[in-house]
């Protein structure tokens, strides 16, 4: 009844076919759209962008598919307010509550909404799980999104605390409690990274952005001079440095120091994030295994940097063609503020003028961003895997439920959406 | 009647039959090879489901398993096309469903924006009166300590925020009070201010819930009689009396709330929600200033002062202060509000608030 399944043409059974240009024309008008409903567009986008993706990707001839709709999704975020109102409405009394109380709902409150955007992230994953179909079956995830919540808080706690060389142990805990979650029909998925080979990798790359950054401080430790700084504070100076640089030269030196090596640290981060990128998505494909299948990354470096490039001189372009259409832009905002006494309404139509320039800015970032960088990764991580075990994918049944979307809301709402 | 192949998934297990189509009148149906009818749907129910562009993919609405019918070859396409009207190839039937969506959504921003700039004055209105004065006080304190941090430059370098403490200072203080009880006394207010002044370069006064009143180091300097200094103070009392710190406390919550949840962080960062609020709240302020500045003249008229000299003052300062992001500063324009103060006014009773030795004092309460 069943005949085997096509022979696929490229090496690996897995293929991107989406059309640059077709996504291309989705942000661009998505983006028109956000900017026009101050961002409500936004859960129309997202779906979009996910239909696209989703279904651009084939594994063994199939295309996968997103089921979800944007409707789902601005029910999930109404519910999700809903929930929050309360939460911040609290928040907003215990913060008027000058007692010790008062002091620390700050501090308390933004670590109760880290734990709530990591519950978030797992509900919202289960949403996206169940929402995706291949060959007529169902992903869905199961396990506690409490649970997840803490073990990530605790995780995210030690890599911030060991200045991220906790990061690999972290990703493959949360991965393996995410993978060992999920199911494709009844067949259940793992994960078969370890935290260790991750940190091997990666530890030259932390080496390297932190030693310029080390030898910095460590100089900076060695003259500090704490009266000295004060009495520079002290007097309210613009030529701060020259001052330190009379009374103790060795300490001002120290400072230049390591603001240049701060600078090195930075560049270097910047540099070596496509690398970082690349490693990680190897790592973390090559753990993936749903039931029999396994898949293996073949990801080179070397395009990574490539779409990292092209984003770069994509927005420097973009950035140059907003400066020169800017141009008139502050010639009427001059002209509406130049003399004096200006009206508020002047001075209203000017503000907005400002406003608007920086939501074009920033919403044009983020489009090319997407175009640019996230569908080439996703691109560039689809064919460079291997699956293998394929076999396997004959004779799955069916399992789960489609979950619900509060979670997506949630993550909306906290701003920890994934893609 | 037309009959093509597909690839059918049952939604129970993921194994693939080859199928034959079949397009009758009312439904599709699908056979395997073995003739085995394995679904038969309603042409209104058909929907097609997102896939790469050469192939089509049929679902049946509401149908909680995910069967699926894959049909590749373009004459049978063509045909359901047909058959069904719920299914569009050329995207006509998405284009204006989507049309609709974006007329709602557009009309949804067009209602967030009226709430924004009429709803969210309006509740702040309602709900500022019926906040207990207890909660006020709350809310003056955890204001204070915020705006205190903002302001406070002066401790940095070793010099005490409040003037008045210094060698030379001090006998200004007692003017200083003097003033402040003579306008309290008349302007029964529910709460008790507490003035002080501060080291600000501004020539500015603040006022905020609870009572504390600020008057800025730079005000001091640029008066020149004690009728300006307690037409600026007056307009500060007034605020107090409409409860405008209160209100303006509600409404940035209500629109840091509508921006910051409701819109989203579309673009990355909240600082379109800081402007939108800034922009928004100065505009709302205009009307408040008005009713402040009455209640100034309103008050200087009645302890017998110089209700003009609030006009005055507003002038010499309004001409001193550089041009550019007034709006921050909100304060409507100096001349109308200075034409209306004048309007109102009644001439003074010829006694001067303070004596000359008293005002001088004044003047070097900061040294």
């Amino acid at each position: 009844m069943t005949s085997p399944p096509a022979p696929a043409a490229s090496p690996f059974p897995i293929r991107f076919t989406g059309d640059a240009r077709a996504y291309w024309r989705l942000l661009t008008r998505g983006a028109l759209l956000l900017m026009v409903t101050l961002g409500i567009y936004r859960f129309w986008l997202t779906t979009d962008v996910r239909r696209f993706l989703w279904s651009s990707t084939e594994v063994n001839g199939e295309s996968i598919e997103y089921s979800g709709t944007a409707a789902e999704l601005l029910i999930g975020f109404l519910i999700a307010l809903a929930l929050l109102v309360p939460v911040y409405a609290a928040f907003f009394l215990a913060a008027l509550d000058v007692g010790a109380f008062g002091q620390m709902s700050g501090s308390l409150g933004i670590a109760l909404l880290f734990v709530l955007g990591q519950y978030a992230v797992f509900r919202a994953r289960r949403y996206r799980a169940s929402r995706t179909i291949y060959r007529g079956l169902r992903f869905h995830q199961e396990g506690s999104a409490v649970r997840y919540a803490i073990c990530a808080t605790i995780w995210w706690s030690l890599t911030a605390l060991t200045l991220g060389l906790a990061f690999p142990w972290k990703e493959s805990r949360l991965e393996r409690f995410k993978m060992r979650h999920t199911f494709y029909g009844t067949l259940p998925g793992r994960f078969d990274g370890y935290g260790f080979s991750l940190f091997l990798r990666g530890l030259p790359l932390w080496l390297l952005v932190a030693l310029p950054l080390a030898a910095g401080l460590t100089a900076l430790g060695q003259s500090f001079d704490p009266d000295l700084l004060d009495r520079a504070f002290a007097e309210s100076s613009n030529d701060f440095l020259e001052r330190i640089a009379r009374d103790n030269p060795d300490f001002a030196g120290a400072i230049v120091f390591a603001l240049l090596s701060a600078g090195v640290t930075l560049v270097l981060g910047l540099l070596l994030y496509p690398a970082f990128q690349a490693i990680r998505t190897r790592w973390w494909v090559s753990g993936l295994r749903i039931g029999a299948i396994t898949a293996r990354s073949h990801l080179r470096t070397l395009p990574m940097y490539g779409l990292y490039l092209r984003f770069a001189g994509l927005a420097l372009l973009f950035l140059l063609a907003l400066g020169l259409a800017a141009i008139p832009l502050v010639m009427i905002y001059g002209a509406l503020l130049g003399n004096g006494d200006v009206s508020i309404l002047r001075e209203l139509a000017a503000s907005l003028i400002g406003l608007g320039f920086y939501v074009v800015a920033m919403l044009g970032l983020s489009t090319l961003y997407r175009g640019a960088v996230v569908m080439p990764q996703w691109r560039l991580t689809v064919e460079s895997t291997e699956l293998s075990g394929l076999a396997g994918l004959d004779h799955v049944e069916a399992a789960g439920e489609p979950g619900s979307p509060v979670g997506e809301g949630l993550a909306d709402a906290l701003h920890v959406g994934g893609i | 009647m037309t009959i093509g192949a597909g690839l059918f998934y049952d939604g129970k297990t993921s194994a693939r039959h080859d199928v034959a189509v079949e397009l009758t009148d009312k439904v599709l149906r699908v056979t395997d090879a073995q003739s085995r009818v394995l679904a038969e749907w309603r042409y209104d129910e058909l929907e097609s489901v997102a896939t790469p562009d050469r192939i089509m993919r049929l679902a049946r609405k509401h149908n909680p398993v995910p069967a699926r019918l894959e049909v590749a070859d373009p004459a049978l396409i063509a045909a359901i096309d047909d058959y069904a009207e719920g299914i569009d190839r050329t995207g006509k039937l998405a284009k204006r469903q989507r049309g609709h969506v974006i007329v709602w959504t557009m009309a949804a921003t067009a209602s967030l924006l009226a709430v924004a700039w009429f709803g969210v004055p309006l509740i702040a209105e309602k709900l500022a009166p019926i906040i207990p004065v207890s909660l006020e006080r709350k809310l003056g304190a955890a204001v204070e300590m915020q705006t205190r941090a903002m302001l406070d430059t002066a401790s940095a370098s070793g010099v005490p925020f409040e003037c008045g403490t210094g060698r030379g200072e001090a006998a200004g203080l007692a003017p200083f009070a003097k003033l402040i009880a003579r306008l309290n006394q008349d302007a029964g207010l529910p709460v008790t201010v507490k003035a002080s002044v501060v080291r600000r370069k501004e020539a500015n006064a603040i006022a905020l819930p609870g009572g504390t009143v600020y008057v800025f180091q730079g005000l001091i300097a640029k008066a020149e009689n004690p009728d300006e200094l307690a037409g600026v103070i007056a307009h500060e009392m007034g605020h107090l009396a409409h409860r405008d710190g209160t209100r303006s406390v509600l409404q940035g919550a209500g629109l840091s709330f509508l921006f910051g949840m409701l819109l989203g962080d579309f673009v990355g960062g909240g600082a379109v929600v800081v402007a939108a609020r800034t922009v928004l709240q100065s505009s709302y302020t205009r009307d408040v200033e008005t009713a402040a500045d009455a209640y100034a003249v309103d008050l200087m008229n009645q302890i017998g002062g110089n209700a003009r000299a609030l006009g005055t003052l507003l002038t010499r300062i309004g001409g001193a202060t550089e041009p550019g992001m007034k709006i921050l500063m909100d304060h409507p324009d100096t001349r109308l509000r200075v034409s209306v103060i004048n309007a109102r006014a009644r001439a003074s009773n010829g006694t001067p608030l303070l004596d000359p030795a008293e005002w001088a004092a004044l003047k070097k309460v900061c040294g």
